[in-house]
């Protein structure tokens, strides 16, 4: 996220631009004050960047404005009950149990529950599972996210990790799974969470409505380095996605003397990178692993050096990791092979 | 009606009378779409057809709370007397038991009519 | 009316000196043998309120921890195992115990009974429960506590080299516990039900007794599924049986399903009685009795019903249907109601009156401040696509606190406030009171407010540091800070509680003018009640005159105790008329040490330790029976005995008017809500698998049937057992001889099923569920057996009799359980597989 500069700082601009986007009136100025420092970022339910978070974004609004009016209303009957010099008689005391206790709310609830219900299946709709559509298959590992590309008929296209590219303004369908334990998918702008659950496939529908990076973090307590399990949502213009899609089925350019040191010390045992001898399937793929914005599931910026340190003392970096450490590799080897990853379209 | 039902029920247990039924219509229709959706593919009827029958369930769970509440009405004396129902005597036991049991119907039958409203939105077993 | 009885002093001071010998509390280390509710309940508290401050250390690590991103305070695993053991304490170790102990303290004077029906029921409960309390609690101290989250949720918590030895500790601890609870739960029940004072009709009950009730009955629901839950788990974690994992069949959702079944009662269960404190402590303050007593009735058995169907709400992002989440949205916001009635009857209560400000009522309103956020919240939170977002996040921390902090910790520091005096006989002092209110209110919504705004920003809980890049960094610091004056205003609290307190002049039992029975008592003294009195309001000393005079001039019921045992009165359920005089149990070691085996069993399981597991077995088993025959159903030396007021009453009665009875078929209920759980489990897999019996062999049709005859002929022995007992007969010991083979019999034909059809319960989960299911039938048979055999060693030790059944009564209602529970164990087990192929 760093690397990419996208909103690693707040700026005053940014809060002026998001207010003129909002599609919600006097909202936007509540919102604001609500993020406070400005500009809620790439990961904020509250910089709604899709239908199904703007939808909720404006629910959350509605149900704002109603709970400060309750909430205001029920503190002040609180004070004045205990302030007040008159007394009340049992009968008009009895009313506003009755009215204020139990027929409103239940009104107002109802009101509530409906349009809660309604925006259920308007926001997720219903598509069949035979459908034949592109879908993108997400498997939570402790601590990173296997992502694979499917082709209509559900076989796999390419596979990559921790980055996920969807087209603008098209609907994106997630398969999710897990292996291990469970793990939580969410992208906070686009929408809500959905649980990857070992012996099931959740599906997940998203959408981004304008062009960006959104960050997505694992929502469910899964081990050690639960909070060091992030991924990046890219969000492109469909042709320019197509493209890629395309691209990405044809390896790159690969740095021969790079690729020989990852090999010689075993790192393709646990990592696959498209088209040479690394084939592993413990650790992510790392294909086109250059592309990608952020390191060890969005926890360290894409930099050499980043790399370099992860490779030698992952543990460090994340606590309960899989990877063993490579600090008594010739430091030499270590930096070629950050080299050569850093450089892997 | 009046004949079968004794107009003083001498027990503690018909104030649980509307929330059990409440309880019931919650987990017939909780029960009914968790087996159609899990087994939808062996079985030879849309999801319609779990919605019509749950409406027939929820129409007649609302009937047996009316029920429920008229009865209460009845033995709270059909509101003859006013709360708060606290004098030692057998009377007002029984009335506070009865305007009790009215207040619990009301609930039960908000709460059945909640559980209602999702019937109305939601025609598939999307997740 | 009935004439008072006239007592002239000397008389007065005899029977004071026999009650007071009655009801002493010995001295010196045999203090601890105590069973008195006053003691009971004070330990119980002050015991619950230990593990509170010290989950809230732990509370305060995390909070250091997170004051500023990427800190390295405390490693990961320590922040993993302190907020699984702060939410496991809290909700486990206080929130429901502090309850227990303040209805054992608390009821009986309130219902105007000298004591609960089963003191020694609650001693064993108190010492189940400080064993496991410091066994789970111990546990971070050898850095082997539970780590996967106070929920547990499997694979992650059945995964032995993530979550070594702490995920035991937390399953048999707590189950231990567990038990403790629903012990609590019987005698909660049965207290309220048959030990009111005469008079006390169900429209005169404290507010507090009505809540208590509910709650206890939300206990035998809420409970037994996460025991059931409990066993699965255990028995995955110990001998490998596939019930959560899925490479063999099992499902994780399972689990979920059972820890929520229990998990949102349970919220439920640690707010009422808390919001019980308050309608004691608004009447009081404002004057008057409460406006809308049956409104509160309402709120509280309509809470307890819609509370168990909330259960899903905390599975909204599972993946399950649309339709079934909505169902369970719309339950929550159903349940909104009568909470919103129970604020609103404090606030007409308050309108119709004249309001004291006090420190009580200032921590309530407080509370009710900060807790009118929290029901918001979670009005927002049910909302299926609301949560979708905020599921699992600071805004549900947010969430969670605003409830539990405003709705059940600011309500207990206002009644530990309002019933300081009534305990100890003095008053604390409201100029500290006030001071840490203020302490505790602004560092509390310091603290909790920001994370609303974390959350919704995309903060996720459970998470050990985050990174600093967006903008959570002021809402953590923010939030520490406040959490650490909150802590300040609880210090200051506790400090209030223990610095020695100025001699008060004059003896005032009535310190807050209050209107209930309890302040009738006199902390001095351990009967409790002088004279248990006849009950004429719900408000009796402000609308009963002469009231406290009476009671201690003796001139009520039981005013003397003759008989050198602890009696108090048993009343009719509806509308409190004397039926029996009870004697209950005095000062034993017998529920300490059958406490400390049982917990010996389930502390030596966790180390796999089989020989001290089955030592300490033996010993519960001994301890407990022992505690039966010495201490229940003894044959009294008179039928009747005089109560006062020139009425005589029966000490011993058995079937549906004695206490033991109600005892047992409570007990029998929460039994059978385990058994539907796994017979809720059996279903569960029939439903994820297209084929749940996945082509294994079942236990075939013949020896479940045969199980099932033999079963229903052992039940049959023992009902013809019980009337040849009344008429008589010495065919009785024959009957229930034979009963005892059909038993053995029924048992080992339930076992040969899955036995013979080499059923591998480690191969998949199909067969896994069937034995676990058998095992439990059986070793409820296994129960049986003991109890027929109990009933015949009294039979023949002539404590059992045609008039004094008790034993044989109690034994068959058992039975009646056993029935039914082999008839579904059988007819599900040996027939559902043909139906459903």
């Amino acid at each position: 996220m760093m690397a990419d500069g996208s909103s690693d700082v707040c700026r005053p601009r940014d809060l002026i631009l998001w207010t003129s986007r909002s599609r919600f009136g006097s909202s936007s100025i509540l919102f604001s004050a609500l993020s406070l420092s400005g500009c809620s970022g790439p990961h904020s339910a509250l910089d709604p960047a899709g239908p199904e978070a703007s939808h909720v974004a404006h629910l959350f609004f509605v149900m704002l404005i109603a709970g400060i009016i309750i909430w205001s209303a029920v503190v002040a009957a609180l004070i004045y009950a205990s302030r007040k010099k008159r007394v009340y008689s049992e009968q008009s005391a009895g009313r506003v149990i009755l009215w204020c206790g139990a027929i409103l709310p239940a009104i107002i609830l109802c009101a509530l529950l409906s349009y809660g219900v309604w925006l259920m299946p308007a926001v997720r709709p219903w598509l069949p599972d035979d459908q034949q559509v592109h879908r993108i298959e997400v498997t939570g590992e402790q601590f990173w996210w296997r992502v694979r590309y499917l082709d209509e008929a559900g076989e796999v296209m390419f596979e990559t990790a921790n980055e996920v590219r969807i087209p603008v303004g098209q609907p994106a369908h997630f398969l999710l799974k897990a292996v291990d334990v469970i793990h939580s998918f969410w992208v906070p702008s686009l929408g809500g969470k959905m649980d990857m659950i070992p012996g099931r496939t959740n599906p997940l529908t998203l959408m981004a409505d304008r062009e960006g990076i959104y960050r997505g973090v694992c929502a469910e307590f899964c081990g050690q380095s639960h909070a060091l399990m992030a991924f990046t949502v890219r969000a492109v213009a469909p042709d320019e996605h197509e493209a890629w899609l395309v691209e990405r089925q044809v390896p790159g350019p690969r740095d021969a003397e790079g690729l020989a040191v990852f090999l010689k010390n075993g790192c393709g045992a646990c990592h696959a990178i498209s088209g040479t001898a690394a084939a592993g399937r413990i650790g992510p793929e790392l294909t086109a692993f250059g592309e990608r914005g952020t390191l060890a599931a969005g926890t360290l910026p894409h930099t050499q050096e980043d790399i370099a340190r992860f490779i030698s003392y992952p543990e460090r970096t994340k606590p309960g990791v899989k990877m063993p450490h490579f600090g008594m590799l010739p430091e030499d080897d270590i930096k070629t092979i950050a080299a050569f990853l850093k450089e892997l379209k | 009606m009046k004949s079968v039902i004794p107009r003083e029920v001498e027990s503690l247990w018909t104030l649980f009378t509307a929330p059990t039924v409440w309880a019931i219509h919650f987990l017939g229709c909780y029960a009914a779409v968790a087996v159609y959706c899990a087994k939808a593919a062996s079985l030879d009827f849309g999801f319609a057809v779990v919605r019509l029958a749950l409406g027939g369930l929820t129409v007649l769970a609302l009937m047996a709370i009316v029920l429920s509440a008229y009865l209460a009405w009845r033995q709270w004396g059909f509101g003859s007397g006013d709360p708060p129902h606290d004098e030692p005597t057998r009377r007002d036991r029984t009335l506070f038991q009865g305007f009790a049991t009215l207040l619990l119907s009301g609930l039960s039958f908000v709460a059945v009519v909640y559980a209602a409203i999702p019937l109305i939105f939601i025609a598939e077993c999307q997740r | 009316m009935v004439e008072l009885g006239n007592f002239s002093p000397e008389e007065r001071a005899a029977q004071e000196e026999r009650l007071r010998s009655v009801w002493k509390t010995p001295g010196g280390w045999r203090y601890w043998t105590s069973v008195n509710n006053s003691e009971i309940g004070l330990w119980y508290g002050v015991t619950a309120f230990a593990f509170m401050l010290f989950a809230g250390l732990l509370g305060l690590l995390m909070r250091a921890q997170l004051a500023t991103p990427n800190n390295d305070l405390i490693s990961a695993d320590l922040y993993n195992q302190a907020f699984t053991l702060h939410g496991t304490v809290m909700m486990f170790l206080f929130a429901v115990p502090i309850f227990e102990a303040v209805a054992i303290f608390l009821l009986p004077s309130m219902l105007g009974a000298r004591e609960l029906p089963f003191p020694r029921l609650s001693a064993f409960g108190f010492w189940s429960f400080l064993l496991g309390g410091i066994f789970v609690c111990g546990s971070i101290f050898f850095d082997s506590a539970p780590n996967a989250g106070w929920f547990m949720y499997p694979p992650l918590a059945t995964d032995k080299e993530y979550a070594g030895i702490g995920a035991d500790i937390w399953l048999l601890g707590l189950s231990f516990i567990e038990v403790a609870s629903i012990a609590a739960a019987v005698e909660i029940i049965v207290g309220i039900m048959k030990c009111r004072a005469p008079g006390m009709r169900i429209n005169m009950m404290p507010m507090f007794a009505w809540y208590l009730l509910i709650v206890a009955g939300m206990i035998l629901f809420a409970f037994p599924p996460l025991i059931a839950g409990d066993i699965l788990f255990e028995m995955e974690r110990m001998f490998d049986w596939p019930f959560f994992d899925v490479s063999r069949g099992g499902d994780p959702l399972l689990w979920q399903h059972l820890f929520w079944i229990f998990g949102h009662p349970e919220v439920y269960i640690v707010f009422l009685p808390a919001i019980a404190l308050m309608a004691m402590i608004v009447p009081t303050f404002s004057q008057r009795p409460i406006v809308g007593y049956s409104w509160i009735v309402l709120a509280a058995v309509g809470t307890g019903f819609l509370s168990f169907g909330l259960w899903v709400h905390h599975m909204f992002t599972t993946g399950l249907p649309q339709i079934s989440l909505a169902f369970f949205s719309a339950a929550s916001e159903a349940v909104a109601i009568p909470t919103g009635v129970q604020i609103f009857v404090f606030i007409a209560t308050m309108l119709a009156g004249r309001v004291i400000f006090s420190v009580p009522m200032l921590f309530g309103a407080g509370g009710l401040a900060i807790f009118t956020i929290g029901g918001l919240t979670g009005v927002m939170v049910a909302l299926a696509p609301f949560d979708w977002q905020a599921h699992d996040t600071y805004f549900i921390v947010a969430h969670l606190h605003y409830v539990l902090i405003g709705g059940m910790f600011f309500p207990i520091v206002a009644g530990i406030y309002y019933y300081f005096p009534f305990v100890t006989g003095k008053k604390l002092s409201a100029a500290w009171g006030k001071l840490a209110f203020w302490l505790m209110f602004v560092g509390f919504n310091l603290g909790f407010f920001p994370m609303h705004l974390s959350g919704l920003r995309g903060m996720p809980r459970r998470v050990f540091t985050y990174p600093e890049e967006f903008g959570w960094n002021l809402f953590n610091l923010v939030s520490t800070v406040g959490a650490f004056i909150f802590a300040a205003g609880v210090a200051t609290f506790v400090i209030d509680i223990l610095r020695p307190k100025p001699k008060t002049s004059g003896r005032n039992l009535n310190p807050w003018s209050a209107g209930t029975l309890e302040w009738t008592n006199d902390p001095q003294e351990s009967w409790g009640m002088r004279s248990v009195p006849i009950i004429t309001s719900r408000y009796p000393l402000w609308e009963q005159p002469d009231l406290q005079a009476n009671i201690e001039a003796g001139r009520y019921y039981l005013p003397d105790a003759k008989s050198g045992k602890r009696e108090t009165l048993v009343t009719s359920v509806l509308d409190a008329e004397p039926i029996q005089c009870l004697r209950v149990g005095g000062v034993s070691y017998v529920p300490m040490i059958s406490a400390l085996a049982l917990g010996g069993v389930f502390i030596a399981l966790t180390f796999h330790w089989w020989i001290p597991t089955i030592i300490c077995a033996i010993i519960t088993l001994i301890a407990i029976v022992w505690w039966l025959w010495t201490g229940t159903a003894q044959i009294p030396e008179a039928e009747k005995v005089d109560v006062g007021l020139g009425q005589e009453l029966p000490v011993y009665v058995s079937g549906p008017a004695s206490v033991g009875w109600w005892a047992m078929f409570i007990t029998m209920v929460g039994d059978g809500t385990a058994f539907a759980s796994l017979i809720f489990g059996y279903f569960f897999y029939w439903t994820v698998h297209d084929d749940f019996t996945t082509g294994a062999p079942g236990p075939g049709a013949l020896w479940p049937m045969v199980a099932l005859s033999l079963f229903i002929i052992a039940w049959l022995l023992t009902i013809v057992a019980r009337h040849l007992n009344a008429r008589g007969h010495p065919g009785c010991r024959l009957a229930l001889a034979a009963g005892i083979f059909a038993t053995v019999a029924a048992c080992l034909a339930g076992l040969a099923g899955p036995y013979f059809h080499g059923m591998d319960p480690t191969s998949n989960v199909y067969p896994a569920t069937v034995w676990v299911i058998v095992i439990w039938t059986v070793v409820h048979g296994a129960v049986g057996i003991v109890m027929q055999a109990y009933c015949l060693a009294r039979n023949f030790a002539g404590r059992m009799t045609t008039e004094y059944d008790q034993d044989i009564r109690n034994v068959t209602l058992y039975w009646h359980f056993m029935a039914f529970t082999a008839v579904i164990t059988f007819a599900v087990l040996g027939l559902f597989p043909m139906v459903s192929a």
